[in-house]
């Protein structure tokens, strides 16, 4: 029997740089989320976390966030594409847990300058997200062409992304809600 | 997703149920009129039998 609580679903802001083009897409996805009824969210800005750089992985785990990706049934992961990579600090972060992500859900949204919609860094996390026992949906954001995307408010400038989003989060939802159950009531 | 018509499963008769939306691109190159513009495919529904896990597809209505 399927919980009734609500999803919890974080959106991680993967890039401190200043000037970011990304911060606009996960603000949108946080309201686009926020729209949805039966489903909580958080916006985590990694340039507001403060990891430190003297070591790396669990042993700089910092209680706070590992509670959140605990607590989390599935994540939204903006990322910009910065020379065909993913931002290192994101991979700094996201190393701090692992059996905080097994077995759940997590939706890929590439941003870049270009018209490739941050395929390749997409590609560059599929095996990460696995490694850390992360789920991934076949669908994606992709959002192009970044600095056109919004206007100087942060408002989406293309409705068509509505449309995407909204498949997206379906499918991101759908996946959340599967593997909580399985989580939670199927024994290996 | 549940105001779709229910797929009646082929070889058993009874309700499928409708799971997941695939973008079809291949799909997309055979009949370009049917691509939607937003989303740069034709969107397919996958339904699946809960009797005997046969699947079916359609494109979304």
């Amino acid at each position: 029997m399927m919980t009734t609580r609500p999803l919890f679903i974080p959106i991680i802001l993967g890039t401190p740089r200043q000037g970011r083009m990304s911060e606009d897409v996960a603000t949108f996805m946080q309201d686009e989320v926020t729209k949805r009824e039966g489903i909580e969210t958080t916006l985590i800005d990694i340039r507001t976390l403060s990891f430190p750089l003297t070591d790396a992985g669990e042993a700089i785990k910092d209680s706070e966030f590992s509670a959140t990706m605990m607590r989390a049934d599935a994540l939204i992961l903006v990322v910009p594409e910065y020379n065909h990579g993913y931002p290192g600090l994101l991979k700094h972060v996201l190393d701090t847990n692992l059996k905080e992500y097994i077995h759940k859900a997590v939706g890929l949204c590439g941003v870049s300058a270009g018209g490739f919609g941050g395929t390749r860094v997409i590609q560059n996390l599929l095996p990460v997200m696995r490694e850390l026992g992360l789920v991934t949906i076949f669908w994606d954001g992709n959002f192009s062409n970044a600095r056109n995307l919004f206007d100087t408010a942060g408002q989406l400038l293309d409705p068509a992304y509505l449309k995407r989003t909204d498949k997206f989060l379906k499918e991101l939802v759908w996946m959340a809600k599967v593997l909580r159950y399985g989580r939670e009531n199927i024994p290996r | 997703m549940t105001d779709t018509p229910k797929m009646i499963c082929p070889d058993c008769g009874i309700e499928m149920n409708y799971h997941a939306e695939k973008l079809d691109y291949t799909a997309a190159l055979i009949d370009p009129d049917a691509v939607d513009p937003d989303l740069d495919g034709i969107l397919e529904e996958v339904h699946t039998c809960p009797g005997c896990g046969t699947i079916g597809t359609r494109r979304s209505q």
